[in-house]
């Protein structure tokens, strides 16, 4: 504009980009939330302990003389308080092939004893 | 105007120069503390990790051999319905630190979940160490234990299977 001092056009540009970079600042505070609510949801979500567990009960317990009951135990119990479908087989040689799946994770197994 | 107020639009720059300095000091140092809604999972996960290897402390026999009768701790506390003692060695498991912060506890009730009939399943109350109100976070950790015991609707003692659940909360 003639005839008016425009020096202070720097401070008007400078103005600008700072207010930009708060607006990209603001952006990845944003995203922080995001990211940590689907990591820990994901991790807790991994049944990691249920299968260690169910893979720890059906090994420990592949001598037992009767199976029968506790292989419906597991299976009843899994479906109505984890829902998991959990099936196994024990072997005469004491092997044993372990099936796991809650919908989300499948996890397979043929044990053998050492 | 009066004369010599050329210093004026300095003086604002330097002004807001300071505010956008203190903004950016504020925001560096919020971002490492930022507390989501999706961080509390990571509590609870904390929570169910002390609980499932608390119970697989109990679940694991002293003298652990293949092929031998698994006579753990958990195994003996359902067996013989024995909460008290469930109560002597779960409580102090989870609630040990070296920083005791005067009496906040890891609150917890615990039950076992076994088959009744084909498919149904039932619930049998172990201990608490407090009644649950129904306000509480709770956090579930679980454990699986074959036990020698008469369970109701078996005609006799046989091997079953039982599932031991703990529902912890931060009190």
């Amino acid at each position: 504009m003639a005839r008016l001092n425009d020096d202070a056009q720097w401070i008007i540009l400078m103005g600008f980009l700072v207010s930009f970079s708060f607006f990209f600042l603001a952006i990845v505070v944003n995203q922080s939330t995001v990211v940590g609510q689907t990591t820990a949801e994901s991790v807790i979500e991994f049944p990691k302990n249920d299968i260690r567990d169910i893979r720890d009960v059906i090994i420990r317990n592949t001598t037992l003389s009767n199976q029968t009951a506790v292989k419906s135990d597991i299976r009843a119990i899994s479906m109505s308080r984890k829902n998991a479908v959990v099936d196994y087989d024990v072997y005469p040689d004491k092997s044993a092939d372990i099936h796991y799946n809650n919908g989300v994770t499948e996890y397979n197994e043929n044990w053998t004893p050492r | 105007m009066v004369s010599g107020d050329g210093g004026q639009l300095y003086t604002i720059e330097g002004v807001a120069a300071g505010l956008i300095m203190i903004m950016t000091a504020y925001l560096v140092v919020n971002a490492t503390s930022v507390y989501t809604a999706g961080d509390t999972h990571i509590n609870d996960m904390q929570l169910e990790v002390l609980g499932s290897d608390a119970l697989k402390m109990m679940g694991t026999p002293a003298n652990i051999t293949m092929n031998s009768v698994d006579n753990s701790t958990l195994r003996t506390i359902i067996e013989s319905n024995d909460g008290n003692k469930f109560n002597a060695t779960f409580f102090p498991l989870i609630n040990n630190r070296t920083l005791q912060e005067s009496d906040r506890f890891i609150q917890y009730t615990a039950s076992y979940t076994y088959r009744y009939g084909v498919d149904s399943v039932n619930s049998t109350f172990i201990t608490s160490s407090r009644n649950l109100t129904g306000g509480e976070h709770t956090v579930r950790a679980t454990k699986w234990v074959v036990v020698n015991k008469q369970l109701p609707g078996d005609s006799m003692v046989q091997d079953r299977a039982v599932l031991v659940e703990v529902l912890m909360w931060r009190d």
